[in-house]
């Protein structure tokens, strides 16, 4: 990576900033004392876990904060001017112009009822003064330099007629547009598929050493930021822990915090799972599915009248067995079908094919008795949604006890207080709600919930997903921790690659419901057998050091 | 619940209605024993007097004292006002979001059925089950509680079609429970909440109602002194005795309006965005 070029004067400096919420219930100190300058084509990468504020101080930038806010102290300087003592209306010509954002999600940062050229074309009619045809002419030149294949086509479209990385492609042309000083980047790849995302990475990078914008790069992810970024600003609890060069934030990190957060960071070249004693290798499989279908919705009337009734496929013939004890981990994009197969194997998805569960065969949701169900758990992506919001901790982990049999009062109490005990968590817990617990603690209650019947095999479908990074790796280790105890198997379904190859034995690769690949970790890794599995390979952020 | 108050209380309706329902339910509860007077003795020497000192809200045609005929007719309308809006959504609750849970043909034939008892006006709706079961409080009571069903499980269903999406009731599934035990204890909870503000709301038209049915002469018999009931029996000294129809009126014009208010306030109170 090329060194910025120094200039005496930054273009964004933040000095002593620092900014309290008013709550119901007091300030709350959201940024403390925030020291951070970018120079010009400087990449400043800031890296937090969520609620550290690094959301807040890009607000606070673009002079866009919630009304609760109250500024207490420093300044936010664009080249040398403080942009707090400037009126509102010099900040809405500023922004925009000189100072542009990338928002996480493109699907609700572009307005849904205007087409993408108008959105383009629009930034530069205000702030270059260009009439309409003339900003219509640049606007799909710009869409054609973020790499959009029929840029004139796209200009009139509207968002909903295009893809995420698409859609981000424009939200990027447009905050380059106008050729900004400064942008602000917050997450801008984090809501996009994994290759997509390396697509949306090379091309900031590209553009970024073309301007030479600075450029203030959000992300909770170590890795990814390490990668792209000049330097490296790691903030918690609303202060700058630390700040480094980003070759030297994961070889010689000064503080606790960042190395306790770069200890949390998947790395697949250490593996945290011990490899399947030999004998388990020639063991029949627990699970065997051949050639399982899924297919969505059902024909309407008129369809099945012309004789049409094609449907929406979800997976296409998987097949895959998975071993007493196995990790195996099934990786796929968003839309590949790994969540299909998943809901099919609990029962919530009907299929075709056969399902062959420790010698018991299976066609249909209705094979599936409570001995099945029993067997074989589930644990769901985000954990707000998956803990009924008005059930207590010990309500919602005995009613798997009572299904699987147990009536006795005290001996269902005795298991929920063993359960709380195997995830680590404290006993009194059990009278709380689940918005009385904090998101890693909630993924310990569906843990708990899961293991509560004893499984065989637990599906786990992107459960660290939603979580912080230093929470995930401490929920891997949980799982894994209970495997040793109840040597049990786990489906682990995740489009994070570092993290399967850290702890799954086989890995299988969907893509478009179609299974492409199924392999050892070390053999997907170092020779990778489809196309699709070495791109995926390819577009995985690896931290550096 | 305190901090459900709290903000309540801070927007002007839900302060207003909270009062005004505080009072009608305190009324209501110990009207009976507040009453000055025995509400059913008459006294032929004061008829169809005005507000005076000897009788505070005046007398109707057989010298009864109004205003502890209001007091005692309190219970009768308010609580079953109340009562029967809990019946209609709880009924309505349930049946939406068994609808929403089932899903597929079973919801399109629950909703249509829906739908066509929805088109009877539920003034109708209410007069036909009370002219089929016979006229008395109860019966007014089961009529009201149906006649506001539908409305209210078209209400509960858009809820459940949300709640339905959760994973909480996926996991439900997924460990093998009922159809039984899913609805009423994994989504009928989470549909209650947000429908409480719609029950309340309909307390008032619910008060209006009942009042209505014993105006008609079908729900409340003499000589109770049912509000509704009240004004039905005003109208023909309507001209002799104004008061007579002003005060049960007025009341309950202010139980209805109460409950409005406390309807619009729980809203917002309930809306974590404001």
């Amino acid at each position: 990576m090329s060194t910025p070029a120094d200039t005496d004067v930054p273009v964004l400096a933040v000095e002593g900033y620092t900014l309290d919420y008013l709550t119901p219930t007091g300030g709350l100190r959201a940024l403390e004392d925030i020291d951070l300058t970018i120079g010009r084509g400087e990449v400043l990468g800031l890296v937090g876990e969520s609620g550290s504020g690094k959301s807040t101080l890009a607000f606070a930038v673009m002079r866009d904060l919630a009304r609760n806010a109250r500024e207490r102290a420093g300044a936010i300087r664009l080249s040398g001017a403080d942009l707090r003592t400037l009126p509102g209306n010099e900040i809405a010509r500023l922004r925009g112009r000189r100072i542009g954002m990338v928002f996480q999600d493109p699907g609700t940062a572009l307005n849904p009822t205007i087409t993408l050229g108008t959105q383009v074309a629009e930034t530069l009619v205000r702030h270059h003064g260009l009439d309409w045809r003339d900003a219509w002419k640049r606007g799909t030149g710009m869409l054609e330099r973020v790499g959009l294949k029929t840029p004139a086509a796209m200009m009139a479209r509207y968002p909903h007629e295009v893809s995420g990385g698409e859609k981000q492609r424009v939200a990027i042309a447009t905050a380059f547009a106008c050729q900004p000083e400064c942008i602000l980047f917050d997450e801008p790849t984090t809501a996009l598929d994994i290759i997509t995302a390396r697509a949306i990475l090379d091309l900031f990078r590209e553009l970024q050493a073309e301007t030479g914008v600075a450029s203030l790069y959000i992300s909770h992810d170590l890795a990814l930021v390490s990668e792209i970024a000049h330097r490296v600003a790691v903030i918690h609890r609303g202060r700058i822990v630390e700040e480094e060069p980003a070759n030297a934030i994961f070889r010689t990190p000064r503080e606790d915090y960042t190395r306790q957060l770069i200890a949390s960071v998947p790395r697949p070249d250490r593996p945290l799972t011990p490899p399947l004693a030999p004998e388990t290798d020639a063991a029949p499989a627990l699970l065997d599915l051949s050639d399982i279908s899924v297919r969505y919705g059902r024909p309407s009337i008129l369809k099945r009248l012309f004789g049409r009734s094609e449907r929406v496929v979800g997976a296409r013939d998987v097949s895959f067995a998975l071993r007493p004890g196995e990790i195996l981990g099934l990786v796929g994009e968003s839309g590949s079908g790994k969540s299909t197969i998943a809901r099919a194997l609990v029962g919530l998805n009907p299929f075709e094919g056969e399902i062959r569960f420790a010698g018991r065969t299976l066609t249909g949701p209705r094979d599936m008795d409570q001995g099945y169900r029993r067997d074989v758990q589930i644990i769901f992506q985000h954990p707000d949604s998956s803990l009924n919001p008005r059930q207590r901790v010990e309500e919602i982990l005995a009613r798997s006890l009572i299904l699987a049999g147990t009536r006795d009062r005290r001996e269902i109490a005795a298991t929920i207080g063993r359960l709380l005990e195997d995830v680590a968590l404290p006993a009194d817990y059990r009278r709380r709600f689940p918005h009385q617990l904090s998101g890693g603690e909630k993924q310990r209650v569906a843990i708990a919930r899961a293991f509560a019947s004893r499984p065989r095999l637990v599906i786990c479908d992107e459960i660290t997903s939603a979580l912080d990074v230093s929470i995930q790796a401490q929920i891997v280790r949980l799982l894994l921790d209970l495997r040793e105890r109840y040597g049990t198997a786990y489906l682990f379904i995740t489009h994070d690659l570092n993290l399967v190859r850290q702890i799954a034995h086989r890995l299988v690769v969907m893509y478009r419901g179609d299974v492409v690949e199924t392999a050892p970790v070390e053999t997907v890794a170092s020779a990778p057998a489809h196309v699709y599995t070495r791109e995926l390979l390819g577009a995985v952020p690896t931290p550096v050091g | 619940m305190t901090d459900l108050l709290r903000r309540l209380a801070r927007t002007p309706q839900g302060a207003i209605g909270g009062v005004i329902v505080a009072f009608v339910f305190l009324l209501a509860a110990f009207g009976p024993w507040l009453a000055p007077a025995d509400p059913e003795a008459f006294n032929y020497t004061a008829r169809f007097e005005g507000p005076g000192a000897s009788f505070l809200l005046g007398t109707d045609q057989f010298g009864r004292d109004l205003f502890s005929r209001m007091l005692s007719g309190a219970p009768a309308t308010v609580f079953m006002a109340v009562l029967s809006t809990l019946l209609g959504t709880l009924l309505g609750a349930f049946v939406g979001t068994a609808s929403a849970y089932l899903g597929g043909r079973a919801d399109e034939a629950i909703m249509r059925v829906v739908d066509a008892v929805m088109a009877i006006p539920s003034l109708l709706f209410a007069l036909l089950i009370v002219t089929a079961l016979g006229a008395s409080s109860f019966n007014a009571f089961i009529a009201i509680g149906i006649a506001f069903a539908p409305g209210m499980s078209r209400v509960a269903r858009s809820v459940a079609l949300t709640v339905r999406k959760h994973d909480y009731v996926n996991a439900a599934v997924a460990r093998g429970e009922g159809a039984g035990y899913i609805i009423a204890r994994e989504m009928m909870p989470n549909v209650i909440a947000p429908i409480v503000v719609e029950a309340t709301i309909r307390v008032a038209f619910a008060v209006m109602l009942l009042a209505t049915l014993s105006f008609l002469g079908l729900g409340a018999q003499p000589p109770s002194s049912e509000w509704g009931l009240m004004v039905s029996e005003s109208r023909d000294y309507l001209f002799r005795n104004p008061w007579m129809m002003i005060w049960p009126g007025l009341a309950i014009a202010l139980v209805a309006i109460g409950f409005n208010l406390l309807g619009d306030g729980l809203r917002d109170a309930l809306n974590p965005k404001t």
